[in-house]
């Protein structure tokens, strides 16, 4: 008789401490989520302002074509990417091309005189730096819901239970090599 | 409660740890009634049964029908601090409501906030004080407010301040200054108890003699035991109130990045407030503070954890970076 109380309490510890697992890594999980939907609040607020930005370099500098074409692209492109891999890549494509269009508007004194151009390149680089902290948020989400699926007793069923590691936000390896080069400092 | 791993993780260890300190307070509530009825056998008060096992034995039962009524005392005495509390805080500190048109910067930090937790603003207020400080008050929705120093709107930059603001809404968000409040009545009333106990024996202890001449070395021991139990008892209320005040902060600090994503503003506010956050209060609005630099006493009687502890724990698990100004500024 005692044999099978224990049982039964044994088995109902069990159960209460893989629930209680299970619902940690569901917790966890949802926070890497949530941390992701919000560095795409950044990503489509910095979107939202490309199309001002453009049209105010064309006026002043209409022979960076290539330059504009480029930022429009992948403007583009980071608007109808679908995964998360093809969203990442192409953010990052789209910083390369904004980097590029404001090096290359050092070169025209009338535009960076313009009220406009400076307003919106301030609204830019605070964008930037927001976006920079909502990736670092994602990445400490991620890393904490990789921890939690590898640790002890949880890595036994994590797989099971359906729960696979996550990616964090990486720059990409383009950017990475364009990041460790110094720009070059022309006088 | 295993080692955090990140942010979220080290909430929870932190909110396990207030619950089981709070937890703590009903149990040291009940083991004074029982220290208390000790020294009334022990003294004479209550009736003795003649044997030590007796009156232990005894002084359980009593227990069973004292413990309800203390507890249901601190439920009387909580339901008046809840009536009084907003405008006890509000004559003692002079703090002025202001409305958007007033600080409008302000405001908008404090309401997009609001908005991206999906919650009613608070009410904002200022304090004309050079020091630099903050608070968070209110025990229920719709009394809700947050007030600032002049001194913290003129130091610290717009990123400060809303990951401070963030902080006092942390509170806010997880009715800290309930908890807070309760956990000060409960020490109130166990300090109270402990007073009592000493002030019996004080001048109770001349007039015994005559009624337990017959088991004095029992009585006495009885009265030991109790006054032991009355001090420990008085450290330990003071001690789990303020290690739960400590826990709270370390939880709003991790609150105000999970809102703001933003964990050097936390740690560089921090760096410019220590030091100069001094304003006159009542107490229980002192551990509401976002520092509170009145101790240098021993760490295990403040309100609030040191300065470089809550930066440490920012970088540990809010991946914050400490940028301590170098050679070059």
């Amino acid at each position: 008789m005692t044999g099978t109380i224990i049982l039964i309490v044994i088995v109902v510890v069990v159960g209460l401490v893989l629930i209680g697992i299970y619902n940690r890594l569901v917790a966890l999980r949802q926070n890497a989520n949530q941390a992701f939907a919000d560095v795409d609040v950044q990503l489509t607020q910095r979107r939202d302002l490309i199309p001002n930005l453009v049209e105010t370099v064309k006026a002043y500098a209409s022979h960076e074509s290539a330059t504009l074409q480029a930022v429009t692209a992948a403007r583009t492109a980071a608007a109808s990417a679908g995964s998360v891999q093809d969203k990442v890549a192409a953010e990052n494509m789209l910083t390369g091309a904004l980097r590029q269009l404001f090096a290359v508007s050092e070169a025209y004194p009338d535009l960076k005189a313009n009220e406009n151009f400076a307003r919106l390149q301030d609204e830019l680089s605070d964008i930037e730096n927001k976006l920079a902290a909502a990736r670092r948020f994602f990445n400490n989400a991620v890393s904490e819901f990789n921890a939690g699926i590898q640790q002890f007793p949880a890595v036994l069923m994590a797989a099971p239970m359906g729960f696979k590691e996550r990616e964090f936000f990486d720059v990409g390896e383009g950017d990475r090599v364009a990041m460790a080069t110094p720009p070059p400092v022309k006088f | 409660m295993s080692q955090a791993i990140g942010l979220q993780t080290y909430i929870w260890n932190n909110n396990l740890r207030s619950a089981v300190l709070l937890a703590g307070f009903p149990v040291l509530l009940i083991g004074m009634v029982f220290a208390a009825e000790l020294l009334l056998i022990g003294a004479g008060g209550l009736p003795s049964t003649g044997s030590m096992g007796g009156d232990v034995a005894y002084a359980l039962r009593l227990l069973a029908g004292a413990a309800p009524l203390a507890i249901a005392a601190a439920l009387a005495w909580f339901g008046v601090a809840y009536l009084f509390n907003q405008a006890i805080i509000d004559l003692a500190t002079g703090a002025r409501k202001v409305d958007r048109a007033a600080e409008p910067q302000l405001y908008n930090l404090l309401e997009n906030l609001c908005i991206s937790r999906g919650m009613r603003t608070p009410d904002l207020r200022i304090i004309d004080s050079e020091a630099l400080n903050a608070f968070a008050t209110g025990l229920h929705e719709g009394r809700f407010s947050v007030t600032v120093t002049r001194g913290l709107l003129g130091a610290l930059d717009r990123d400060e301040l809303e990951a401070v603001l963030a902080h006092e809404l942390t509170h806010i968000i997880n009715r800290d200054v309930r908890t807070m409040v309760i956990a000060a009545i409960f020490a109130g009333i166990i300090t109270l108890i402990a007073e009592l106990i000493f002030r019996v024996l004080m001048w109770g202890g001349g007039r015994r003699g005559g009624r337990d001449s017959g088991k004095g070395g029992g009585a006495i021991l009885f009265v030991v035991v109790a006054l032991a139990i009355a001090a420990v008892g008085y450290v330990l209320a003071i001690v789990i109130r303020m290690t739960l005040s400590r826990s709270r902060e370390f939880v709003a600090d991790a609150g105000s990045v999970q809102l703001t994503k933003n964990p050097d503003a936390m740690i560089s506010a921090l760096r410019k407030i220590s030091g100069h956050s001094r304003i006159e209060a009542p107490d229980s609005v002192r551990s509401m503070f976002i520092d509170n630099s009145d101790e240098g006493v021993m760490s295990l009687f403040a309100t609030h954890p040191p300065i470089a502890k809550r930066i440490a724990a920012l970088e540990a698990y809010g991946g914050g970076r400490s940028a301590a100004p170098g050679p070059w500024g």
